[in-house]
């Protein structure tokens, strides 16, 4: 671990030294040193003022104020005193005034790395290849961000679908809902159509007549049928009474209204055909009258009941 | 004692003045701070062995940051620049503090 400094002076004015400065200690620097400097010098100093020829050497050789100084006070050199004597009466020589530019350089250097390393960010002073390394970096980290950006928005798009879907979904249910509700009684209908009475002053019409009624009606396209204030559906069944008919266990009273939703150009004529619906009736001594309508409204309703057997045989 | 004034001058120019260094050069200036504050260190202890020379110092010093800032940009030639450097720092930080505990035998004795 020796210094370039240390061997090199010692080297050149003392070979006969030779591994000396690598491996010596430097506890009692004055004894040796002081001949390598006397000797560095080129004079062949004798011993006895070595020590006082040692004195002014490691900063400026040849100063005889400096050698005057140290001969006055005529203590041992060591390290500290050395420093001391080269720290305080600044001398003017070739050697510091090159020291002191070296080291002006030295200050200079340090300071703008300082400067560089703590004004600007780190990339300022990184290498090319660090650079290289962070670009790389940089770019993994913008590809992974790019890639789950991507992710999200085709979650958020699938999201948006669905709900979109799910909307039209609850509409068409609606819609649904609204045209069983039609078939089923449950609601309320309107519509052009006509409207049927029936006035059966001799009671003769009875309950197959009126379901012979209701089929014609339903073959010809009703859509909603209503008589009197029963709502017709599929289910609705006729009974024979004693002076009178029953439709789904309500009696029904003379006569017999019917409010029948459909293309009314379809349903006159289908009661009105020669054998039809209306031909029997007045055979029957019923008075028939059959009006077309723009506006029927359709407003018995019939509650819906939950099928206790029945259920759904598929999806 | 002018030495000494040379390094503060140095540093109050460099943080007062800020120059702009090339950036050809910018990489090595720091492996070349370091060299530099190796070589002072050795010539401060050369000084308290009583074996300073100035010609000696004035070579080792250009030389230190010569050599360092070649290493480092034969190793960013060869692509080992980071290695290399740390490797240079590594080495002048182990020489600093050998000088250093030299220096701290002289100045303290112990």
């Amino acid at each position: 671990m020796a210094t370039d400094e240390t061997p090199e002076p010692e080297q050149k004015p003392e070979p006969q030294q030779g591994r000396g400065p690598a491996d010596r200690r430097p506890m009692p620097p004055e004894s040796r040193p002081a001949p390598a400097a006397a000797s560095a010098e080129g004079t062949d100093s004798p011993k006895p003022d070595d020590t006082q020829q040692n004195a002014g050497k490691p900063a400026d050789a040849g100063v005889p104020a400096a050698e005057a100084e140290d001969k006055a006070s005529g203590t041992p050199q060591n390290g500290r005193q050395r420093l001391a004597a080269s720290l305080w009466p600044p001398r003017l020589t070739r050697a510091q005034l090159i020291v002191a530019l070296l080291l002006f350089i030295l200050g200079l250097g340090l300071a703008i790395q300082v400067r560089s390393t703590s004004d600007s960010s780190a990339l300022r002073g990184a290498r090319q290849e660090d650079l290289v390394r962070i670009l790389d970096e940089l770019d993994n980290r913008s590809q992974r961000l790019t890639e789950e950006q991507r992710r999200l928005e085709g979650q958020k798009t699938e999201l948006e679908n669905s709900s979109d879907q799910a909307e039209e979904a609850r509409k068409q249910t609606v819609e649904k809902e609204q045209q069983l509700g039609v078939l089923a009684g449950t609601v309320a209908a309107q519509g052009p159509g006509i409207t049927l009475t029936i006035d059966d002053a001799t009671h003769s019409v009875e309950a197959d007549k009126l379901l012979d009624t209701v089929q014609e009606l339903r073959a010809a396209g009703a859509e909603a049928i209503q008589v009197n204030d029963v709502r017709v559906v599929a289910n609705t069944y006729l009974s024979d009474v004693s002076g009178g008919v029953q439709i789904d266990g309500k009696r029904v009273a003379q006569p017999y209204r019917f409010k029948v939703i459909g293309k009314p150009e379809d349903l006159e004529p289908a009661l009105n055909i020669p054998g039809g619906v209306v031909q029997t009736l007045e055979k029957e001594q019923a008075k028939v009258s059959v009006t077309r309508q723009r506006k029927i409204i359709v407003d018995a309703l019939r509650e819906a009941k939950r099928p206790d057997y029945a259920r759904l045989s598929s999806r | 004692m002018i030495a000494v004034l040379g390094l503060i001058v140095g540093v109050v120019v460099g943080l007062v003045v800020r120059p702009v260094v090339p950036t050809v050069v910018e990489p090595y200036l720091p492996i070349a701070v370091v060299a530099a504050l190796d070589a002072v260190f050795g010539g401060l202890r050369a000084m308290l062995d009583g074996i300073f020379d100035d010609k000696v110092f004035v070579v080792s010093f250009l030389s230190n940051v010569v050599v360092a800032a070649l290493i480092v940009f034969l190793g960013d030639k060869l692509g080992v620049g980071a290695q290399l450097s740390t490797g240079v720092v590594v080495v002048l930080g182990i020489r600093i503090f050998s000088n250093a505990a030299a220096i701290r035998r002289h100045v303290f004795r112990a």
